[in-house]
């Protein structure tokens, strides 16, 4: 009876070692913070947070700044959220849904995919969002990467 | 039947306005099911016991008693937010709850004149800002628990009809709003106040509540890890009783102060929330009513376990006989809310209210009680 027991570990620390690995690299993806090519206003985390929580409306060129998310499900929301907001994705939303439903602000608009952000993002002089660093491209410009 | 065509009805009407201008509809829910877990001497029936009540949303007289009941707190709201120019946009939100049968009603409603990237008009029906969470108190998934402490929150009035200009501007690294509001409310057969009236052996036809030139201001700091709010507004206050036959019961109209600072300071893994207030009343007995609130959250991945503390007063200062033997009471409670979704959190609350009013004069008539509730919040 030992020999299966055994076989059935072996299969356990293989599953959580893979587990684990995923894990690792998932953590090592990066946010990349994108803006159209023509947007040459200044960026730093303390300044993405604050137009990302509605809190700074414009960029320093003076221009309104109109969000875009990715979707809530996604991971690359989660890393954002974590990175450069310091909260969990149910508490930025929990942020957002009190100032929508008191008419005090609109959250950014959530898209699908990566590639629909930058699509929206490079066909925008005043759009501002984030995808996961691999998938930006250069039809927009990237102003920071966390 | 009626209520479903109406909700039917409304959200055509919505829909068919999408296709003329630019809307964005939203919308937030909470299905919340409760019982109370025990039996209470009646503190207005000597002698006699009865089911403990947990009253939920004294506004709506939303109560828990012993039999399992998803009508006291589940409701259901969508919102419509039409730009009908870059910088004019009209909201109204139809809402649903289980204590008006979900009978849905348009229970804001308002233009936003957005002047300059720093200055937001409004004008139309709101919340009135008085406590911090009034303004959301029924987004349930825009807070940890279950509901804002109810024995705070517990006025007759929560809207108005009137203007508010918002004012944005940085100052000392940190983000600021300073809203200024003027409006009245006139609420015709308040659900509150007829059942007060009910509960102390009164036979009213209906009980009208009227707050008038409600004037006043917040003002919003909020930083990396903190947000608080400090709340100031004064209005005027009469009633209108009227009996069976027609006749009105004598009121003395007054006017009302309400001071407050709330907010919440992130640290850590800990979220500290609070809500420290004062209302006064320029009647000839110099009513009083001190309250606050305190509560801990614990931030752990998706599971928020938090524990709060409301405590609700009411004393008279001047007159012949100033007391503080009046009502009295807190609220404590644990609970867990689990964000199992993205847009969606499951959560558990056992609460504990105890009644310290004065028994001889009738200001004890809620009765103690302990009540668990639980449900899902959610928006879309």
């Amino acid at each position: 009876m030992l020999w299966p027991v055994k076989k059935v570990t072996w299969k356990v620390v293989l599953a959580v070692s893979a587990f684990s690995l995923l894990n690792v690299s998932s953590a090592f993806a990066e946010v990349a913070i994108v803006v159209h090519p023509s947007n040459t206003s200044t960026f730093d985390q303390e300044t993405i947070k604050k137009i990302f929580l509605g809190k700074a409306k414009s960029f320093s060129n003076g221009r309104a700044a109109i969000l875009i998310s990715s979707s809530s499900g996604d991971p690359v929301t989660d890393e954002f959220n974590t990175k450069v907001i310091g909260k969990s994705s149910s508490q930025v939303k929990a942020y957002w849904s009190k100032i929508l439903f008191t008419g005090k602000g609109t959250p950014p608009q959530e898209m699908d995919s990566a590639s629909d952000i930058i699509s929206a993002v490079s066909s925008n002089p005043d759009a501002i969002g984030y995808v996961d660093a691999g998938a930006a491209t250069d039809a927009v410009k990237v102003v920071a990467t966390f | 039947m009626k209520s479903l065509l109406t909700v039917t009805s409304s959200i055509a009407m919505l829909m068919s306005t999408c296709a003329l201008a630019d809307v964005q509809i939203s919308g937030y829910g909470s299905i919340i099911a409760g019982k109370t877990l025990g039996t209470v001497d009646d503190p207005l029936k000597p002698g006699q016991t009865r089911d403990e009540v947990f009253t939920a949303d004294f506004y709506d007289v939303g109560q828990y008693k012993n039999d399992l009941t998803f009508k006291a707190e589940s409701m259901f709201a969508v919102q419509a937010v039409i730009d009908l120019a870059d910088n004019f946009s009209a909201t109204a939100q139809l809402v649903a709850k289980g204590v008006d049968d979900f009978e849905p009603e348009f229970d804001w409603y308002y233009v936003t004149y957005q002047a300059t990237e720093h200055l937001r008009i409004m004008a139309g029906r709101r919340n009135i800002p008085m406590y911090y969470f009034s303004e959301f108190s029924e987004v349930g998934y825009a807070y940890p628990w279950m509901r804002p402490p109810s024995n705070l929150y517990w006025w007759q009035v929560t809207q108005f009809n009137g203007i508010s200009a918002m004012y944005d501007f940085e100052m000392g690294g940190f983000s600021n709003t300073l809203t200024f509001f003027y409006g009245n409310e006139y609420s015709d057969d308040n659900v509150e106040m007829i059942y007060y009236n009910k509960l102390y052996g009164g036979n009213a036809r209906t009980v009208n509540e009227f707050w008038t030139d409600i004037t006043g201001m917040n003002w919003n700091i909020s930083g990396d890890n903190f947000d608080l709010r400090f709340v100031y507004f004064t209005n005027d206050r009469d009633r209108e009783t009227i009996q069976q036959d027609g006749s009105i019961d004598p009121y003395s109209p007054f006017s009302q102060t309400f001071m407050g600072l709330g907010g919440n300071i992130s640290l850590d893994k800990f979220t500290l929330l609070f809500d420290i207030n004062m209302v006064d009343y320029d009647d000839n007995v110099g009513t009083e009513f001190p309250t606050y609130l305190l509560s801990l959250v614990y931030n752990w991945g998706d599971y928020q376990p938090y524990i709060s503390y409301s405590k609700a007063d009411h004393e008279r200062t001047k007159g012949a006989t100033p007391t503080e033997d009046l009502e009295e009471h807190y609220v404590l409670g644990y609970g867990l809310r689990y964000n199992f979704l993205p847009n969606a959190a499951f959560k558990i609350q056992y609460d504990k209210f105890v009644d310290q009013g004065h028994k001889p004069t009738g200001w004890a008539y809620h009765g103690d009680s302990r009540v668990i509730t639980f449900g899902v919040d959610f928006v879309f």
